[in-house]
C-alpha cells in the first residue's frame, strides 16, 4: 500500500508540474506581452512594471523565467486581474468555495439517491420498476445540464416560485463571503438574521444542486444496477443462499459492500464530469464559482484570470482522482493484490 | 426568499395545485421572511454591467454614470428638468462677475464625507475639496491626473479643459472659476453627472499610503449613499450616508446585481429578485404593463439615433446627394418597426426636452420622387453602390440598428441606390469610424447636459471631426461660427433663435439624417416608489422607498 501510494502522489506532483510547465508556455503563445499575462501588470504602470519584469527574470532565459514563475505560483502570488486589478489568488479561493459546496452536494444528493436506486432496480431486474427507473435515467441522461437548467429554472424559478433565478443569497442579507461556501459563511457570520438567511441559501441552493447531480446521478443508477446484477450472479452469493442466508443479509453484508467496488472507482470519473458541467451550471444560475468566473475571464481575455482558474480546477479534478484511487486501494484489498500481481 | 415572494405576489393556481401536491408550497408561503428588516430596509437594482470605475470623471459610459453619480457623490449645482433651471447643491448660491468671465460659488456648510472603515473625514467639506476635484482633470502636473489611466473624457470632449483658465480658493468657503471666455454652457457642464466632488482629505491620505489609485476603487465623497464593497460581476453594495446634507434616504442598503442578460433582468423582476431593471425589453413592455406587480416607466431621454454620411467621402461630399438620400427613407415605418412606436420621429437634431426645441420640422420629408430628382441634379440618374455601417448594439437610441439599416436598405433600392450592411464588433466599429472608413453609419448621441450645444458640437464641431465623435467628418466654418455665436449670446430666448438658424443651416447641408428620439425605459416592482430617471443624467435612488403593505397576515389561509 505504501509502495502504492508513493507511486500516485509522485504521480500527481508530475502531473501537476507538467500543468505548471503548459501554463507557462500558454502565457508565451496567449496574444499581447508574456509579463502581462502572467502578472497582470501593464506596460503602462511604469515602475510595477520593471518591478515585475525583475520578478519574473524577464530579460533572463526561457529556464529562469520558468524558475521564477513557478515560485510564484507556489507562494500564491498568481498575479493580479487585468481587468480589476485584484489579486487573482486571493479572488479564487472564495470561487473555489463555492464551486466545492456545488459539487460537494450535488455529488452527495447523487450518491444518497443513485445508489439505492440502482440497487433496487436490479433487483427487480427486468420487472416495470427496474424499466421505469432505466428509462427516466437514460432519457435524463440524454438532455444536455443547459437545457435541463434553462428548463428548470423556467418551471420552477418563474411559473411555480419555488427558488429564485440566479445568485446565492439575498445581496440584502449582508454576509461577507470568507470561505465563499454561503451555507458556512452564514454560520460564521454574526449577523441577527442567520436563521432567515439559511433558509434564503438553501433555496437559492437545491435548483442548482439537483441540476448538476443529474448526470452523475443517473450514471450512477447505471452503474450500480450492472454492478449489482454483477456481484449477483456470483458463486459465492449462491452458496450463502445455499446456506440459508436470508436475502436482506445476502444484500446488506454481501452484495452492497462488492458492488461499491466498482462504484467508488468509478466516483472520480464522475467527478471529473461533473466539474466540466459545473461550469455551464454556474453561469446559467449566476452562481459565483470558478465555473462562471473563468467564463468571464475567456470573454474579457483577462489571462491571468483565465489560467488560474484552469490551474485550479485542473488541479481539483487531479487530487479527487488520486484521493480516490488511493481509498479504492486502501479500502479494498484485493484492488490492491491486482496492482501488485500477487494472489 | 420563496416566502418573501410568494406573499408578494401572492399565489397563482400553480403554486398552489403543485405546491399541496407536494406538501411545499402552503408552508412556504408563510409571511415570515418579508418581514426580515434587511429585505425591507433595502432594495436590489439589476443593473446591466460592470462599472468601468467608481469616479465619474474618468469615464463616459451609463453604466458607470448610473452606479455612482448621484449615488456616491455630489455637485456644485444639480439641474431641475421639471422646472428647467439650476438649483443649488453643495453650492448654496453662485453669482456671474467680470461680465460672465468668472463665477463666484460659495459653499454649503457642514457637508459631511462618508466615514468608512477605509477613511476617517477629519474635517467637512470646504474650498480645497473643490479645488482638488476639479484640479485633478485641470493640471497635467496634478498627483492625481495622470491616476488610473488620466483620461477624462467629458472634460476634454466638452470644451471645459479649455474653458476653464483657472479655480481659486477665495476662502474656506468660496471659490472663483476664472474663465478663457464668456460660455452660457458653463453651468449646464458644471451640473452633469461627471463635475462630482471629491474628498481632498482623502486624496491626501492615499498619497501617503502610496494607494492613490484607491481613490476611483474605494471612492469617498458626500452623496446619499456609502460605497460598502463591490464584487465583480455579482453586486455593488451601497449603504445609507447617515450624515447626509439633505435628507438621508429611506432604504438601509442599496444593492446593484449585476445582470447582464436582458432577460434574466426581466424574469427576476417578475420573480422578485429585482426590485428596479433598466432597459427592458421592448418587445416584452405589453406583456409587463399587464402584470399588477409591476410598472414600467419611461423618461424622456435627450437622444437623437441618426443615419451620418461620410462626407469626406465622395459623393456624400455633395449636399444634393445628401439630401436626395435623407428624401429617400421612410421614417414613419422604421419608428414603427424598430421602436415599435417607443420614440418620437425626430423633427430636428434637437429633441423635443431641449428648451431650444421648436414645433417647426427641420427635416427632410419622405419624397422619393424628390429623391430621384436631386440623384438626377447631381449626376447619378443611374445611382450608385454605397455601405451601410451598422452597430452591434443596442443602445437607449436605437434598439436594433441592423434591422434599420435593412429597412433604409429597401427605400434606397426604390431611388436606384445599391447599399450594403456593414457590422463588426463594437470596438473594433469604433475604431474604423475614427479612421473614416465608413460611407454613412447609423449611430446616435445621448446629451450629457441640458444645453443646446450639447447636440451640435460633439456630433457636427470640426474639433469633433478632428478627434471626436463627429462620424460625418463634416467640417463647415460657417456652421462652427454659428455655434460660437449662440454660445455667446446669453438671452434665452436670442440663443432658441440662433439654434433653430443652426437647425436650418444643418438641414439644407444634411451631413446626417435625423431619425428618432427615443425614450429611456425601466421597470420596477409596484412597492417602490420615487426612483428618478432624469432625463439628463443618472438614475437616483435618494428618493426612493418602498411603499409597506398594509399587514397581509390577516390575507392569509
Amino acid at each position: 500500500m505504501i509502495r502504492y501510494s508513493i507511486r500516485r502522489l509522485l504521480l500527481l506532483l508530475i502531473t501537476l508540474w507538467l500543468l505548471t510547465v503548459l501554463m507557462f508556455v500558454l502565457h508565451h503563445l496567449f496574444p499581447g506581452d508574456t509579463l502581462t499575462n502572467m502578472s497582470g501588470i501593464r506596460q503602462s504602470d511604469g515602475v510595477a512594471y520593471q518591478q515585475a519584469q525583475q520578478h519574473y527574470a524577464m530579460p533572463q532565459s526561457w529556464l529562469s523565467q520558468y524558475w521564477q514563475f513557478f515560485l510564484h505560483l507556489l507562494h500564491g502570488d498568481w498575479g493580479q486581474s487585468l481587468v480589476t486589478q485584484r489579486g487573482v489568488f486571493a479572488d479564487i479561493m472564495p470561487q473555489l468555495g463555492a464551486t466545492l459546496e456545488l459539487t460537494i452536494m450535488a455529488m452527495t444528493l447523487s450518491l444518497v439517491i443513485g445508489v439505492p436506486m440502482g440497487m433496487y432496480a436490479a433487483v427487480q431486474q427486468r420487472g416495470p420498476l427496474d424499466r421505469v427507473i432505466m428509462g427516466v435515467s437514460l432519457s435524463a441522461y440524454s438532455i444536455p445540464a443547459f437545457w435541463l437548467a434553462q428548463l428548470a429554472l423556467l418551471l420552477f424559478a418563474v411559473k411555480l416560485g419555488w427558488a429564485p433565478i440566479s445568485g446565492q443569497l439575498n445581496p440584502l442579507f449582508n454576509i461577507t463571503p470568507v470561505t465563499g461556501s454561503v451555507i458556512i459563511d452564514i454560520l460564521l457570520s454574526d449577523s441577527p438574521y442567520r436563521g432567515a438567511a439559511l433558509k434564503d441559501a438553501l433555496q437559492h441552493l437545491w435548483l442548482p444542486v439537483l441540476v448538476l447531480s443529474s448526470i452523475p446521478l443517473t450514471m450512477l443508477i447505471r452503474i450500480t444496477r450492472n454492478a449489482t446484477l454483477d456481484v449477483l450472479q456470483q458463486n459465492y452469493l449462491r452458496a450463502a443462499r445455499s446456506r440459508g442466508l436470508s436475502e436482506s443479509r445476502i444484500m446488506v453484508k454481501h452484495v452492497m459492500p462488492n458492488a461499491m467496488q466498482v462504484i467508488v472507482r468509478q466516483l472520480g470519473l464522475q467527478f471529473s464530469l461533473l466539474m466540466s458541467n459545473i461550469i455551464i451550471i454556474e453561469t446559467i444560475f449566476n452562481w459565483p464559482g470558478i465555473g462562471s468566473s473563468l467564463i468571464k475571464s475567456i470573454y474579457e481575455r483577462d489571462y491571468p484570470v483565465m489560467l488560474g482558474g484552469l490551474f485550479t480546477l485542473a488541479a481539483l479534478i487531479l487530487l479527487v482522482n488520486v484521493a480516490v484511487e488511493l481509498y479504492h486501494a486502501w479500502r479494498y484489498p484485493q484492488v490492491r493484490k491486482e496492482l501488485y500481481a500477487e494472489r | 426568499m420563496l416566502a418573501h415572494r410568494c406573499s408578494r405576489n401572492g399565489r397563482t393556481a400553480w403554486q398552489l395545485v403543485f405546491g399541496s401536491f407536494l406538501g411545499l408550497g402552503l408552508a412556504a408561503c408563510q409571511p415570515a421572511t418579508t418581514t426580515v428588516a434587511p429585505l425591507q430596509q433595502g432594495l436590489v437594482y439589476c443593473s446591466e454591467g460592470n462599472p468601468e470605475g467608481f469616479n465619474p470623471q474618468l469615464g463616459t459610459s451609463g453604466t458607470t454614470i448610473d452606479a455612482t453619480s448621484a449615488q456616491l457623490y455630489d455637485r456644485l449645482l444639480d439641474y431641475d428638468a421639471e422646472q428647467q433651471q439650476f438649483v443649488p447643491a453643495l453650492a448654496e448660491r453662485w453669482q456671474a462677475l467680470d461680465d460672465g468671465q468668472r463665477y463666484r460659488f460659495h459653499l454649503r456648510r457642514n457637508v459631511q464625507f462618508h466615514s468608512t472603515p477605509w477613511f476617517t473625514p477629519s474635517r467637512a467639506l470646504n474650498a480645497d475639496d473643490v479645488l482638488f476635484s476639479f484640479q485633478r482633470w485641470l493640471q497635467p502636473n496634478h498627483p492625481y491626473h495622470a491616476v488610473n489611466g488620466g483620461n477624462y473624457p467629458f472634460f476634454t470632449s466638452s470644451g471645459l479643459m479649455n474653458l476653464i483658465v483657472a479655480v481659486e480658493r477665495i476662502d474656506d468657503y468660496t471659490v472663483d472659476f476664472q474663465l478663457s471666455r464668456r460660455d452660457s454652457s458653463f453651468l449646464a457642464n458644471l451640473a452633469t453627472d461627471f463635475a462630482v466632488i471629491l474628498s481632498a482629505d482623502y486624496g491626501q491620505q492615499l498619497l501617503h499610503a502610496k494607494q492613490p489609485q484607491q481613490l476611483d476603487r474605494q471612492p469617498i465623497g458626500t452623496g446619499p449613499f456609502q460605497f460598502v464593497e463591490f464584487r465583480k460581476d455579482l453586486l455593488i453594495r451601497y449603504q445609507r450616508h447617515a450624515d447626509y446634507w439633505r435628507e438621508a434616504p429611506f432604504f438601509e442598503q442599496l444593492v446593484y446585481v449585476i445582470t447582464t442578460s436582458a432577460n434574466k433582468r426581466m424574469l427576476k423582476l417578475l420573480t422578485g429578485e429585482c426590485d428596479v431593471i433598466p432597459y427592458p425589453l421592448v418587445d416584452e413592455l405589453q406583456q409587463l404593463d399587464i402584470d399588477d406587480d409591476i410598472q414600467v416607466s419611461s423618461a424622456v431621454n435627450p437622444n437623437i439615433a441618426y443615419w451620418g454620411f461620410n462626407t469626406a467621402r465622395p459623393p456624400f461630399d455633395q449636399p444634393l446627394v445628401r439630401q436626395a438620400l435623407s428624401h429617400a427613407v421612410n421614417r414613419q415605418a422604421i419608428i414603427q418597426a424598430i421602436y415599435n412606436g417607443n420614440a418620437r420621429q425626430a423633427s430636428g437634431i434637437l429633441p423635443e426636452t431641449s428648451w431650444a426645441f421648436t414645433e417647426l420640422d427641420q427635416t427632410h420629408a419622405y419624397n422619393p420622387q424628390l429623391a430621384k430628382q436631386l440623384l438626377q441634379q447631381a449626376g447619378y440618374e443611374q445611382g450608385f453602390n454605397m455601405r451601410i455601417w451598422a452597430m452591434p448594439v443596442q443602445r437607449a437610441y436605437n434598439p436594433n440598428a441592423q434591422r434599420m439599416a435593412e429597412l433604409i436598405q429597401a427605400d434606397l433600392a426604390q431611388i436606384g441606390v445599391r447599399a450594403e450592411i456593414v457590422s463588426y464588433e463594437w470596438n473594433e466599429f469604433r475604431r474604423r469610424l475614427d479612421r473614416g472608413e465608413h460611407d454613412s453609419v447609423l449611430i446616435g448621441w445621448v446629451a450629457d447636459n441640458a444645453d443646446p450645444d450639447n447636440f451640435f458640437r460633439p456630433i457636427l464641431s470640426c474639433a469633433a471631426a478632428a478627434g471626436g465623435n463627429n462620424r460625418t467628418n463634416w467640417c463647415d466654418p460657417n456652421f462652427d461660427q454659428l455655434l460660437e455665436q449662440a454660445l455667446a449670446e446669453t438671452v434665452a430666448d436670442n440663443r432658441a433663435q440662433l439654434y433653430q438658424a443652426i437647425e436650418t443651416y444643418a438641414l439644407q447641408q444634411a451631413p446626417l439624417m435625423p431619425i428618432a428620439n427615443s425614450l429611456r425605459f425601466q421597470a420596477h416592482r409596484t412597492d417602490i416608489s420615487g426612483v428618478e430617471l432624469p432625463p439628463y443624467g443618472a438614475i437616483s435612488f435618494r428618493h426612493a422607498r418602498r411603499i409597506l403593505p398594509v399587514d397581509e397576515r390577516g390575507e392569509q389561509p
